[in-house]
C-alpha cells in the first residue's frame, strides 16, 4: 500500500533516496538541489534514515567521499546542481570509468555565466560524455520512481555504472505536486542490498585498484564501458516494467511517445517542458493538426533504434532544447536526435528549437508558436541551420 | 618491544622490487609504515613518487600485499574517508591510510584533507614530504624551501633565481585543526616514526596526520649513500624539527638544544649550491623562528633539555 503525500520535486528525490537505503551519503547544498541535503540531514537527525551521511566541504568531496565508499562496497547517494556539477567533474567522469554504480540526483541548473540560479539542464548535457547514464524526468511522481529504479539499474550486474536522474530546477524541484510514496518492505522487495563483486577495497582480499594501464587495456575497457552502456538500456526497460508490476506506474522506458500512433508531425522535449507540450498537443490535434510528442527519458544510452522507429512515420519534427552546442548553433538534444536518424538512413525536415535558458518560463504562447513553425517548416520541406529562439528579446535585440 | 624487534619480526607489506631510485628513502619511510600498520590496512597511494615506482602496481599485478588505490591527486582524504564511511556502515575496522607526496597533501590535496581534519574522519595520513613534483623531473610545491632550484624555479648562470617564497609550515597548519593526533617524522629517526605510527593507530576518532620529511636524492641532488644523514642533519640543525601534537598540546620528541650550523645541511643538497651567505641566513632565521615558535607552544618547553 502506498501513501499519497504533496511534496515538492526536492522532497521527493530525498524520499526516493531514503527508501533506497544507501549505506553512505555525502552531499553539499548548492541551490536549487539545497533541500535535498537539507531533507536528509532532517531524516537522519529523526532517525528514520538508514544511511551514513556527511556533510562535506564541497562537491569535489562528495563524489570523492562516495567513490572511495563505492569501492569499499557501498551503495551510494548525493545530489547536485551546475556549478556543484562542474567541481566534481575529476572523480565524476571517474566514478563511471571506475564502474561504480552510484546514484546521483541533478538539479538541473544553467551554467554560468551570467550570473543565475535557475533551471536549464545545461549543466548535466554537458556532461553526457563522461560515461554515467542520465535520465530526465517531466514530473515529482517520476523524480521519485525513477530515482528509486536508478539504484536497481545502475547495480545490475550486466550495467555498473553510475546514473543520473535529472529534473528541472524551480519548475519540479520547488514546485508541490501529489505523489504516492510506495511503502518501504515494497522497495525492500524491489531493491536487495548491494553486492560489490567486481572489485572491493577489503583486507581480507587484498587488490590493487586502478594502477597503472597501458592503452591496450584502457581500449578494453573503454568497449566494456559501452557494451554495458548499451546494455543499459535493455536494463532501463526491464526495470521500468518491474517498477510498473509493483506501482502500476510505467514510464515509457528510454522514451515516451505521447500521442504519435498517426502523427504526421512530431515535438522532441526533455524534461519539465514536456508537460505544456502535452497540453499544446491535445490543443494542435483539436484544431485537426496531426502532432505527436516524443519525451527523451535516457539521454545516455541514447536509445539511437527507439527515437528512429518513433519518428519513422512523420513527415518532420522539431526539438525544443533548454541548453545550447555552441559550435552547432542549435541546442544538444537536437543534434542527438538528428544523429539517430541519420543512422536509421532518414532525413526529414526538422526544426532546432532553443528556449527556457536561465529558468526562462516557455509559456503555451512560445510551445504554441513553436509547434506552427514545426508544422510550416515541415510543409516547406524546410530545416533551419541554426537554432529557432524562443524568447521575447528585448527592445532592439534580434529575434 | 623495541622498534628495530618490531621491524625485524614483521611482514614486508610492500612488493619487492618496486622501482623507487637507489637509496630513496621514502621507500624505507613506506615500508616501516607499513610494517607498523599491518595487512589489516587499506592504502591510498595517490599520484606521486610511490604511484610511480610501482606500489599500486600495473594492471593486473599489484604492489602491495593490503588493498591499495590511486586516489586522485587532490582526493586522497575524501576517498578515504568514505572509505571510512563504508567500513562503519558494515561494522568493519581496518587501517584506512594516505601515503601521499607534498603535492598531493600541501598543495592540491588541502582542501579535501581540511575538510576530514574538521569532520573527524577517522583516517591515517601520512605524508612524505620531499619539497615538490620529483617523479616528473622536481617542480616546485608550496613546501619548496625558500631559495630552492626546481625545474619551475631556475636558476641563471650567476647564480639568480630559485624559489622566491618560503614552504608552508604544513604540519602546524594541521595540528591548528585541533585533531587528536599530528606529529613529524623523519627516515633518520625509524623508532620515533615508528613509535608515531603506533599513536596514530590508537586514534578512535578524528584524523591522525604524520607529515614526514624526505629529502630526495635525485630531486635536490644528494649522494645516494648520504640519504640518511642529510635527513638527519634537517633535524640537528633544527630545519626540520620532530614533534607531536595532540589537540593542540605539542611535544618536542627529539629536542635539538645544541643545533649544528645549517651550513652542514644545505652543503651537501646541490638545490641550495647558488646560494650565498644571506640567502642561507633566510633560511637559518626562518628555521630558528619556527623552533622557537615550537618551543613556546610545547608543554614545558619542550625543546630544552
Amino acid at each position: 500500500m502506498s501513501t499519497v503525500a504533496v511534496m515538492n520535486g526536492n522532497y521527493a528525490a530525498a524520499t526516493a533516496a531514503r527508501l533506497a537505503r544507501p549505506e553512505v551519503i555525502a552531499a553539499y547544498p548548492i541551490t536549487p538541489q539545497t533541500p535535498v541535503v537539507e531533507y536528509l540531514t532532517l531524516f537522519a537527525a529523526e532517525g528514520s534514515l538508514s544511511s551514513r551521511m556527511t556533510e562535506v566541504e564541497s562537491e569535489h568531496s562528495a563524489m570523492s567521499i562516495l567513490s572511495g565508499a563505492s569501492l569499499a562496497g557501498a551503495r551510494c547517494y548525493t545530489a547536485t546542481s551546475s556549478q556543484g556539477l562542474a567541481l566534481m567533474y575529476e572523480p565524476y567522469f571517474r566514478a563511471s570509468t571506475l564502474r561504480l554504480p552510484i546514484v546521483m540526483n541533478i538539479v538541473n541548473r544553467e551554467m554560468i555565466s551570467p550570473q543565475s540560479v535557475w533551471g536549464g539542464p545545461q549543466d548535466s548535457l554537458t556532461l553526457r560524455d563522461a560515461g554515467w547514464i542520465q535520465i530526465y524526468v517531466e514530473d515529482n511522481q517520476e523524480i521519485l520512481d525513477q530515482t528509486i529504479q536508478a539504484f536497481r539499474i545502475a547495480e545490475d550486474p550486466r550495467v555498473l555504472l553510475p546514473i543520473n536522474v535529472c529534473y528541472d530546477g524551480f519548475y519540479l524541484s520547488h514546485m508541490t505536486e501529489r505523489v504516492e510514496v510506495p511503502e518501504q518492505a515494497e522497495i525492500d522487495a524491489f531493491l536487495p542490498p548491494y553486492e560489490a563483486k567486481h572489485q572491493i577495497l577489503d583486507p581480507r582480499k587484498p587488490m590493487a585498484i586502478d594502477p597503472l594501464t597501458s592503452g591496450y587495456l584502457v581500449m578494453e575497457y573503454r568497449k566494456k564501458h559501452m557494451d554495458s552502456m548499451a546494455a543499459a538500456l535493455g536494463v532501463v526497460e526491464e526495470t521500468d516494467k518491474a517498477y510498473a508490476a509493483l506501482t502500476g506506474r510505467s514510464w515509457g522506458g528510454a522514451l515516451d511517445l505521447y500521442r504519435m500512433e498517426d502523427a504526421e508531425y512530431a515535438v522532441v522535449t526533455l524534461g519539465s517542458v514536456t508537460g505544456a507540450c502535452r497540453e499544446m498537443v491535445d490543443e494542435k490535434r483539436a484544431a485537426g493538426v496531426r502532432i505527436g510528442l516524443v519525451k527523451v527519458r535516457c539521454l545516455r544510452p541514447f536509445p539511437k533504434a527507439a527515437v528512429a522507429a518513433a519518428l519513422a512515420r512523420v513527415k518532420g519534427f522539431g526539438v525544443i532544447d533548454r541548453n545550447v552546442s555552441f559550435g552547432w548553433n542549435t541546442g544538444i538534444v537536437y543534434q542527438e536526435v538528428r544523429s539517430a536518424l541519420y543512422e536509421s538512413g532518414r532525413t526529414l525536415p526538422s526544426v532546432p528549437f532553443v528556449g527556457g535558458l536561465g529558468g526562462e518560463d516557455i509559456t503555451l504562447g512560445l510551445v504554441s508558436k513553436a509547434f506552427d513553425e514545426i508544422v510550416a517548416a515541415v510543409d516547406a520541406g524546410r530545416t533551419p541551420q541554426s537554432a529557432v529562439w524562443l524568447w521575447a528579446p528585448r527592445k532592439g535585440v534580434k529575434a | 618491544m623495541s622498534a628495530l624487534d618490531l621491524l625485524a619480526e614483521r611482514e614486508d607489506m610492500i612488493s619487492p622490487g618496486i622501482s623507487a631510485c637507489v637509496g630513496c628513502n621514502v621507500e624505507l619511510t613506506l615500508r616501516t609504515v607499513m610494517k607498523v600498520l599491518g595487512p589489516n590496512s587499506i592504502l591510498a597511494i595517490p599520484p606521486g613518487c610511490m604511484g610511480g615506482v610501482g606500489v599500486v602496481g600495473w594492471n593486473k599485478q599489484s604492489g602491495a600485499k593490503v588493498p591499495v588505490f590511486f586516489p586522485l591527486l587532490d582526493n586522497t582524504a575524501s576517498m578515504l574517508a568514505g572509505i571510512r564511511l563504508a567500513l562503519d556502515a558494515k561494522g568493519r575496522d581496518a587501517h584506512v591510510v594516505a601515503f601521499a607526496g607534498d603535492g598531493a597533501t600541501v598543495d592540491a590535496g588541502f582542501q579535501a584533507l581540511s575538510g576530514v581534519a574538521e569532520r573527524g574522519d577517522r583516517i591515517i595520513y601520512i605524508c612524505y614530504d620531499n619539497e615538490g613534483y620529483m617523479n616528473t623531473g622536481y617542480q616546485r610545491s608550496s613546501s619548496t624551501s625558500k631559495g630552492s632550484w626546481t625545474s619551475t624555479t631556475p636558476v641563471s648562470k650567476e647564480g639568480q633565481g630559485g624559489k622566491r617564497q618560503h614552504g608552508k609550515d604544513f604540519p602546524m597548519i594541521m595540528a591548528m585543526h585541533d585533531v587528536p593526533y599530528v606529529a613529524t617524522a623523519s627516515p633518520a629517526y625509524i623508532p620515533d616514526l615508528v613509535r608515531k605510527v603506533e599513536e596514530a593507530m590508537k586514534v578512535k576518532e578524528g584524523l591522525a596526520y604524520i607529515h614526514v620529511y624526505n629529502p630526495c636524492l635525485t630531486g635536490w641532488g644528494i649522494r645516494a649513500e648520504e640519504s640518511i644523514s642529510v635527513a638527519r642533519l634537517a633535524v640537528k640543525t633544527r630545519f626540520f624539527p620532530l614533534y607531536e601534537a595532540r589537540n593542540r598540546k605539542f611535544k618536542i620528541t627529539v629536542p635539538v638544544p645544541n643545533p649544528l650550523p645549517l651550513e652542514d645541511y644545505t652543503s651537501r643538497i646541490k638545490k641550495f649550491s647558488h646560494l650565498g651567505p644571506e640567502r642561507i641566513a633566510e633560511l637559518k632565521d626562518l628555521a630558528e623562528e619556527r623552533y622557537r615558535f615550537l618551543e613556546a607552544v610545547s608543554a614545558g618547553g619542550g625543546g630544552r633539555a
